[in-house]
């Protein structure tokens, strides 16, 4: 599935319907698709709140590779990404110290093996890619 | 479509897809918790890490005056992304 979409959070909606039909028509299990919103939507949202100078939409590829789920997303005419700006998260701090900030990019670290950014030519790609053999 | 409304027993009950955009709907409501209260979740099919940040702002203010959320009938996707999320160490889960 490829997909561009407008740089809005509102845009969600249109993204979710893109899955959706990715999903069936991959024929992946309920875990699996639940990932896939996981990883498209904490990635995009990522990218709408925080490259805000971009172009006004963000490409979204999803593929089954080599048994392996890939979504990978695209972001246009967008400043240098430092990926070292991204805080851990330490989920075992009490509530008192708990910050929301971070949470999106530790789950999705989580669920998938693979979480890369590549950025050249003003453009960002950010891969997210889980392995689909038991 | 997202939903949160309260039942008649004081439950509040979520159903649908709560993502990013939707997550300002949740925050309203769950704004007007004082007390202790449930949060069903057997109806919700999807939340994001700003849905969870909702839910931390409400269980962080209802703390401060020693009541919380009890979060119940969470399907084994949520249960999983909550104790990646280590919510489980900070919400009573039934």
């Amino acid at each position: 599935m490829r997909g561009s979409f407008n740089r809005r959070i509102d845009a969600l909606d249109d993204v979710f319907r893109s899955i959706d039909a990715f999903v069936v028509r991959e024929g992946l299990p309920e875990p699996i698709a639940f990932a896939t919103k996981l990883a498209v939507e904490e990635l995009f949202t990522n990218l709408v709140r925080h490259n805000t100078g971009g172009s006004d939409h963000i490409d979204v590829d999803l593929a089954i590779e080599d048994e392996r789920l890939v979504v990978r997303l695209t972001d246009f005419d967008v400043e240098p990404f430092d990926e070292s700006s991204i805080q851990p998260v330490d989920v075992h701090l009490p509530l008192e110290d708990r910050k929301v900030g971070g949470l999106g990019v530790h789950l999705v670290r989580n669920i998938f093996d693979e979480l890369t950014y590549a950025y050249s030519d003003r453009t960002l790609c950010v891969t997210a890619a889980k392995n689909l053999e038991t | 479509m997202f939903d949160i409304r309260r039942a008649e027993n004081g439950d509040i009950l979520l159903s649908g897809r709560l993502d990013a955009s939707q997550a300002d709907k949740a925050r309203s409501v769950l704004r007007t918790v004082v007390e202790s209260c449930r949060v069903d979740f057997g109806d919700l099919e999807y939340i994001s890490s700003l849905g969870l940040g909702v839910l931390l702002e409400a269980q962080r203010r209802l703390s401060e005056s020693g009541h919380g959320l009890k979060l119940a009938n969470l399907s084994d996707h949520l249960s999983d992304l909550f104790r990646l999320a280590g919510f489980d160490t900070i919400f009573e889960i039934e």
